[in-house]
């Protein structure tokens, strides 16, 4: 086990830039996942600490130590691919058992028929069947070791992957987007595990995903990557309550944040449809900028709404109910979100009101950029059923 | 069905053409030489007892054997003893047309040590050629390096260039090299297959890099990775160009005939056929015939053996 650091990560194929100047520390034992949108950087930046990519500029540490010039094999790390990449002509034991038998055994061991009448070669073989047969214990897929990969679901490929992964004890699991392949059901079962597994080897992960529920439900911290960039690495909930950025703000959460035009006065109060919101920044210039509102940040009110529109949508998922407003004046729709018992009131085509918890408005800039400091100017009003 | 029968009828046309010479062969092989020249006997001949006249000009018997033989026949003279022993000799080489057939294109050429040499010289070329084809293959499908694309488009080049045509600079440069009539002359110039260098880079293709990532991960060199990744995956595809150039080479004539001039030991299966070329006494085609089924008979099994997966390997673009 060992924490990662990277710095200043420069990568060019050709004349596009991929990544610019990437840095980001992963402590010993942390779950940090790379989650961005694709063409974002995230698996060159993982292949790039696994070594199958050079950067252009910039270094790796692992454990303090530079990795500069060395091959992915001397790393010591583990990966899983999408496309678990399973050797099709190895049994399931023998797959798991790859890593070790290249670490363990010198060339003349491993030759198929010679390597068995080589010394030392039937202990070292027992050690590692040993230890496969215990990472295959710990995925629950001992019972299908004798297998080859085409015979299992894909499920069972993927815990295959992940036991080759762990059966070497490495720095650090690097998981290249394991769970795409998987259907939603399974999906939603092993990030759970994954998790599990975490907290069991309390290993370095660093876990790739588009999937912003995944890096949401498993990561000790999320690194969010756009255009090869970091844009901000912090816990899961500190993304999603206080993101530093307004595509940071858009890409975590689902439904995706409600973004409105305001305009901020030289006073620092807000302007929403030229009509003051209860809500100031300490910004003290006249500019134009954005009001996102999460769906749960916004309530429906019969008084005094700042907010007012047809309901187009609704979506019930049973334990929530999602709605989307056609707003007067704005010509766009935003989301909100609401018990399903208030259905009877919410017909398509209802007018509703619709009104804010000022604590919960984030206010971005005309460049994307959070803007701090906000104050709401009332108490807090209460929602009206 | 009724509207495709012209397209059976075609197939089955396509199949006579190309089964009569085989059919001609195994039949040839079964007759005596009388029915081969009256084109009678159907498939198997008659079958009658045949007398090997070779057989009975090499007994005809010497002053010797018949003063040997008088204690055998009491009282006759010598002429009387010597027509007795001919017709001895003349029972003793009456055979069946298949049985001598074969025995002759046994006997009459040292048949076994051309198949042994045409052994030897397929599978150490094949061999070589996977020694070679796999990892070039590899760097030309997966690494990236400065010049791959014009590597590539050397190896589309050599296809185009036919064997005919660089044959006698190849025989001067094994002449000049003192190689001529040795094993190596035989082997040395097909070691370097492009169309197997070819046919594997396709199939190297359509592996995925993530596999081949894997493997990095796993700690395996690259040479590693050619010999235990992508030769597993790429059965197939080797058996596919092990049946092309087995076919190619087993019943290659042309060659060693070129750069084995004298020395019989070396000869290849194909040669062993030029013994039985017409001399004075006329062709013989029975046993050449059945020299002829005894070199394809290896070939024809071993297709059988590899047919479903042959095939499969032709067929590379249907697979993922």
């Amino acid at each position: 086990m060992a924490g990662l650091s990277i710095k200043n990560i420069n990568k060019r194929f050709g004349e596009t830039e991929v990544l610019k100047g990437v840095s980001l520390d992963i402590a010993d034992g942390e779950f940090v996942s790379l989650v961005g949108p694709s063409g974002c950087g995230k698996s060159t930046l993982l292949r790039i600490i696994a070594g199958l990519e050079e950067q252009t500029s910039g270094d790796v540490q692992i454990g303090g130590a530079s990795v500069a010039g060395q091959r992915a094999a001397d790393r010591n790390l583990s990966m899983v691919f999408q496309s678990y990449a399973l050797y099709p002509h190895l049994s399931v034991g023998e797959n798991i058992a790859v890593p070790l038998r290249m670490r363990r055994m010198n060339t003349l061991q491993r030759l198929p028929l010679l390597g068995g009448v080589m010394p030392g070669k039937t202990r070292r073989a027992e050690e590692i069947a040993k230890e496969v047969t215990h990472a295959a214990e710990i995925l629950e897929i001992a019972h299908l070791l004798d297998r080859k990969p085409g015979q299992l679901s894909g499920g069972q490929r993927q815990r295959v992957a992940l036991g080759r992964a762990l059966v070497r004890d490495p720095a650090a699991f690097l998981l290249d987007e394991p769970l795409s392949n998987l259907d939603a059901k399974l999906r939603v079962q092993t990030r759970a595990e994954i998790a599990q597994l975490h907290r069991q080897l309390k290993a370095t992960f660093v876990y790739v995903t588009h999937d912003q529920v995944e890096a949401m439900t498993m990561s000790d911290r999320i690194a969010v990557m756009m255009g090869g960039r970091i844009l901000q690495c912090a816990a899961p909930e500190t993304v999603y309550d206080d993101p530093d950025r307004i595509e940071v703000a858009e890409f975590i959460g689902s439904p995706k944040i409600n973004l409105l035009p305001v305009e901020l006065s030289e006073t620092g109060q807000v302007h929403l449809l030229g009509e003051p919101l209860s809500l100031t920044t300490g910004r003290r210039t006249k500019a134009v900028g954005s009001l996102g509102l999460r769906p749960e940040a916004l309530f429906l009110t019969d008084s005094n709404a700042p907010l007012r529109g047809q309901i187009v949508h609704t979506e019930n998922l049973g334990s929530e109910l999602f709605v989307q407003v056609e707003v007067n004046g704005l010509g766009s729709r935003i989301t909100f979100r609401t018990t399903p018992d208030k259905r009877a009131s919410l017909a398509q085509g209802a007018t509703v009101g619709l009104d804010f918890d000022a604590d919960k408005a984030l206010i971005f800039d005309a460049i994307g950029a959070r803007v701090r400091d906000t104050h709401s100017t009332t108490t807090s009003k209460t929602e009206v059923a | 069905m009724t509207r495709d029968w012209w397209k059976h009828l075609l197939l089955i046309l396509g199949v006579i053409v190309v089964i009569a010479p085989f059919y001609m062969m195994v039949s040839y092989s079964f007759k005596s030489p009388g029915e081969i020249d009256r084109g009678e006997g159907g498939f198997f001949g008659r079958q009658e007892l045949m007398v090997d006249e070779r057989c009975v000009v090499r007994r005809d018997p010497s002053r010797a054997d018949i003063t040997a033989a008088a204690p055998r026949f009491p009282g006759q003279n010598d002429r009387d003893i010597r027509d007795a022993l001919v017709a001895e000799a003349e029972t003793d080489c009456s055979m069946r047309p298949v049985v001598f057939n074969y025995t002759m294109a046994f006997t009459e050429a040292p048949l076994l040590r051309y198949l042994m040499n045409g052994i030897i010289v397929t599978a150490s070329i094949f061999l070589i050629q996977v020694v070679v084809a796999l990892p070039a293959a590899y760097a030309l499908a997966k690494l990236k390096f400065w010049g791959r694309d014009a590597v590539f488009a050397l190896v589309l080049f050599c296809l185009l260039i036919p064997v005919h045509a660089i044959a006698l600079p190849l025989y001067i440069l094994l002449a000049k090299l003192g190689l001529t009539n040795t094993y190596a002359a035989l082997v040395v110039p097909w070691t370097i297959s492009v169309f197997g260098i070819f046919l594997m880079r396709q199939f190297f293709m359509t592996v995925p890099d993530d596999l081949i990532d894997a493997a990095r991960m796993d700690g395996m060199s690259e040479f590693a990775i050619v010999w235990r990744v992508m030769l597993p995956t790429a059965i197939p595809a080797l058996l596919a160009f092990a049946i092309f150039s087995i076919v190619a080479h087993w019943n290659d004539y042309f060659w060693p005939r070129i750069v084995v001039t004298g020395n019989r030991d070396l000869f290849t299966p194909p040669l062993g056929l030029r013994e039985f070329k017409g001399g004075g006494d006329g062709s013989f085609f029975g046993p050449m015939m059945a020299t002829a089924t005894v070199i394809v008979t290896p070939l024809i099994v071993a297709f059988m053996l590899a047919q479903r997966r042959f095939i499969e390997g032709i067929t590379l673009s249907g697979m993922k």
